[in-house]
């Protein structure tokens, strides 16, 4: 799969990140093209994966790329293009799920999800609740069970397991404490934990 | 073991610990049975995550979705460029605002010693919001001014005189 700039009949594909993005600053539709082509799985499923709706994914996938675009001359490379977009994906996500949160009462159940209540008094699983398994089938198991978390848990989660986010940079990036973001971080993998030993569980009966 | 506890041990985990912290942890999970049980469940699950994150791909074929795209930054830039283009309206209407209101004046006053046949004179600019009125028989001039309201600034030379 490549691009080429109708106008110029330049072929995009060969080029590297950095020349894409500067081409791209230039006004070059096509050099634009070819990075959404390279980013746009990557970037799609972080939005799934905060977001867990195809719908709101789409849309939101789309709006940050049309962030980026406009945007573009303020990146100046600090980060890798991908890092720089993957921001963006994820603040626009964020931004989504605060305005559902606003919008729906809150409940005590979700208020004691929050303080990790019940997470803070379950016992250790012992045993490796994925050990065994195939790559396919701890991926299916790790998206059910990532569904089943409240969305400050799993974005915490997501930031550092999968985008390998510090304590600090998580808090910035969601506009909590550090210490919020541990006990997040805490009761999402013990969460985690039961949910993924209660899956194996379910195989065995 | 208490929260700050769990939550130190799962800092040492995530090397997030200064080292001679790092160092205390690791002696007291040598010591502790249950802090290793809770370290362990940690470990597993985030070794279980890291890497095997689910490859989700976009619903939208390539072509399909850049054609979206393209018609959205379209559409979204003649936006841009009209957002950046009031600023500079507003400072225009503000530099605008008391040359007109001078105008007002001058044009009123005109009026109240040209027209003698008219007891009564009235004029309104319908931008700037200034209005005056004049009697002939009382001898006053009145002129009030106002603030505009939102109006578009192609509309600012318009003056509407009774």
């Amino acid at each position: 799969m490549q691009t080429v700039e109708p106008m110029t009949g330049k072929d995009h594909s060969s080029a590297d990140d950095q020349s894409l993005v500067k081409a791209a600053q230039r006004g070059d539709m096509g050099a634009f093209e070819e990075l959404v082509v390279r980013h746009r799985d990557k970037i799609y499923a972080r939005a799934f994966s905060m977001m867990r709706n195809e719908e709101e994914a789409v849309d939101l996938y789309q709006e940050a790329w049309v962030k980026a675009w406009q945007r573009l001359k303020q990146f100046h490379g600090e980060s890798s293009f991908g890092t720089w977009l993957t921001r963006i994906v994820i603040n626009l996500c964020l931004d989504a799920l605060r305005k559902q949160k606003r919008q729906r009462a809150e409940s005590i159940e979700a208020m004691d999800q929050e303080s990790g209540g019940v997470e803070r008094h379950m016992p250790v699983i012992t045993t490796n609740p994925t050990a065994g398994l195939e790559r396919g089938e701890l991926r299916k198991r790790i998206d059910e069970a990532l569904n089943k978390l409240s969305h400050e848990h799993r974005t915490a989660l997501i930031l550092h397991e999968f985008e390998e986010m510090e304590y600090k940079e998580i808090a910035k990036t969601m506009g909590c404490s550090i210490g919020t973001v541990m006990s997040r971080l805490f009761y999402a993998r013990r969460k985690m934990a039961v949910l993924l030993g209660d899956l194996k569980q379910q195989d065995l009966i | 073991m208490d929260n700050e506890a769990q939550l130190k041990l799962q800092a040492y985990l995530d090397g997030e610990l200064p080292e001679a912290e790092a160092r205390e942890v690791a002696n007291w999970l040598a010591r502790d049975r249950d802090a290793a049980a809770l370290h362990n469940e940690l470990k597993n699950t985030r070794q279980a995550l890291v890497g095997h994150e689910t490859g989700i791909q976009l619903p939208e074929s390539r072509e399909f979705f850049w054609s979206k795209l393209e018609r959205e930054i379209q559409r979204a830039e003649p936006r841009e460029a009209v957002a950046n283009a009031v600023p500079w309206a507003a400072r225009i209407r503000r530099f605008l605002m008391p040359v007109a209101g001078l105008a007002v004046l001058v044009v009123a006053s005109m009026l109240t010693f040209n027209n003698s046949s008219t007891h009564v004179s009235e004029m309104e600019t319908s931008d700037s919001g200034a209005f005056t009125y004049h009697d002939d028989a009382a001898g006053a001039t009145l002129v009030w001014l106002s603030h505009p309201l939102e109006s578009d600034p192609a509309d600012e030379d318009d003056l509407d005189i009774e």
